[in-house]
């Protein structure tokens, strides 16, 4: 019988990694993190399940946090209605969405819908906060990593721009 | 038709297990309604005292340590505050009986009355028939005192149980706090799930900014009462326990309207003990005109003057900001928690008004947009 405080005892010494840390490890925004990290970050984060046709949330809605796709895919849309529908992205396993709602107060751009039965983990503006207050190098990685992914995310709308006017110039 | 039947049926049979579950409630809320307590006040420790422990997490990057330490150092704050506090009191108590005998306490009394039946307009004097009764109606409250102060001494165990409880229950929630957050976060329905977030988030900003503000104007209550007795002292107040008095009136000042005046008692009791038998603090006068015999005026005028700085500076800038109610919304949440819970609920009174409009302002705000869920 599996006692839970020989568990404990043996925590640290138990290597094989929980499948909420190998999605994790897959995320740029959680890169360079010792695996003391990840447990740490593991402790924060959020499971949810949802059901095929779900919205994980709606356009102009409350933004609260990123989520990352463990199991399951979702699509990114633009337009309520199902004919006139924009599929912005569609993302897989190992993906993330939602980070843009970590750092401001803004209502979300688009409509995420799981295309599958999903399980999504969900990281939060309160509990980067909350991690920032308490264990302020590990909140530090976790922005200096937001901001390079947003960096490259910015970069690559910078091309389609420039793409985009050097071809309506020729 | 068929379908409006099934509602119906929906409607009986969710009214049917309500009322069950009001019904089991009642019966089993005598034996649970104290774990209820203690939990309440576990959370409300917990609450203020979240925000040191994760100051000392981030310094010392452990979380059990860190609880420890915290909790360590305010009990032994309470435990050095009780423990002079008792041996001073019994210090106090024996001297006051070693000084006074009966007679003179009588006697005292005696003298107390005609100068307060001589001070008082003449259609007074005729409804207090006798100076003797005067002084046997305040022998006679002394010894109610002492009579309740014994009865006391009984509630006492059962306090120091509900305080280990509670003080359990605070170093777990304080521990696993962040986990514990989570698993409610949990078992919220997806569709309301980054709402619930933000309301939960919200409603621990305004407990935690409320309770702050609280204890910071009991602090500022009892610095200025331990001043003002002191400055007493210095007029030949002889007062002493300054530092107890100040504390205790800064703690009764955290229940509103009610627990100012609660503070004035024991500094006038001391007031009083310390200068039986002595003359000048008998025939003292506030100005030089108002007669005030033990200084009792000196220190209600001085109260006074410590709650109008108090409720005038200082709470509006610590307290009336964090939970932005209505004084007649704090009137009202008070004589409800007065007449439910006595002064138990009027402490709680406010906070739970508080989160009250936290809720309904996010309801509001869901209802507004509701279209987007």
């Amino acid at each position: 019988m599996k006692s839970a405080k020989w568990e404990n005892i043996f925590k640290g010494w138990d290597h094989s990694e929980s499948k909420t840390v190998v999605t994790l490890k897959q995320v740029p925004v959680f890169k360079n993190f010792s695996n003391k990290e990840f447990l740490e970050l593991e402790k924060l984060i959020h499971h949810r399940q949802y059901n095929i046709g779900d919205f994980i949330f709606k356009n102009r809605a409350p933004g609260e946090g990123m989520y990352i796709i463990m199991q399951g895919s979702v699509k990114i849309t633009i337009g309520t209605r199902n004919n006139n529908e924009n599929i912005l992205a569609e993302l897989e396993e190992g993906d993330f969405f939602g980070e843009l709602a970590l750092f401001d107060d803004e209502a979300r751009s688009a409509n995420a819908i799981a295309t599958n039965d999903s399980q999504l983990l969900g990281f939060f503006t309160q509990d980067l906060m909350s991690l920032q207050g308490r264990n302020p190098v590990l909140g530090q990685k976790i922005l200096f990593n937001l901001g390079g992914v947003l960096g490259e995310r910015l970069r690559g709308t910078n091309r389609l721009l420039i793409n985009s006017q050097s071809s309506t110039k020729e | 038709m068929n379908n409006k039947q099934t509602n119906y049926l929906q409607l009986i049979y969710r009214l049917a297990i309500g009322l069950i579950t009001l019904w089991f409630l009642s019966i089993i809320w005598p034996y649970i309604s104290n774990v209820i307590l203690m939990l309440v006040f576990a959370f409300l420790f917990t609450t203020v005292l979240l925000s040191s422990v994760d100051a000392l997490e981030r310094k010392i990057s452990h979380r059990g340590l860190s609880v420890l330490t915290v909790v360590i150092i305010l009990i032994g704050g309470i435990g050095i505050f009780i423990g002079s506090f008792i041996s001073q009191i019994s210090q106090q108590a024996a001297e006051f009986s070693n000084r006074i005998d009966k007679d003179t306490l009588t006697s005292e009394f005696k003298i107390i009355g005609e100068n307060l039946t001589e001070s008082m307009p003449s259609f007074l004097q005729n409804i207090i028939s006798s100076n003797e009764d005067m002084a046997g109606k305040l022998s006679e409250l002394i010894n109610t005192v002492i009579g309740s102060l014994a009865s006391m001494a009984s509630a006492v165990g059962n306090f120091m149980f509900i305080a280990t409880m509670v003080f359990i229950f605070t170093i777990i929630l304080l521990a696993e706090y962040h986990v514990f957050r989570k698993s409610l976060v949990n078992i919220i329905p997806n569709k309301y799930f980054e709402l619930g977030i933000k309301l939960i988030y919200n409603i621990e900003k305004s407990v935690s900014s409320y309770l702050r503000g609280q204890f910071l104007s009991a602090a500022s209550v009892a610095a200025m009462s331990v001043a003002g007795l002191l400055l007493l002292n210095i007029f030949g107040a002889n007062l002493t326990l300054t530092f107890f008095i100040g504390i205790i009136a800064g703690l009764a000042n955290l229940i509103p309207l009610v627990g100012p005046f609660v503070g004035m008692v024991p500094a006038i009791l001391i007031a009083f003990m310390n200068n039986l038998g002595n003359d000048i603090a008998l025939t003292h006068t506030l100005f030089g005109v108002i007669p005030s015999p033990f200084f009792i005026l000196d220190i209600i005028l001085m109260f006074l003057i410590v709650q109008q700085i108090e409720g005038n500076l200082i709470t509006p800038t610590l307290v009336g900001k964090s939970v932005g109610l209505h004084p007649i919304i704090v009137m009202i949440a008070l004589l409800i928690g007065g007449t439910i819970l006595g002064p138990l609920g009027m402490l709680f009174a406010v906070p739970a008004a508080g989160v009250l409009k936290v809720i309904l302002s996010e309801i509001a705000f869901v209802r507004k947009n509701a279209h987007l869920l």
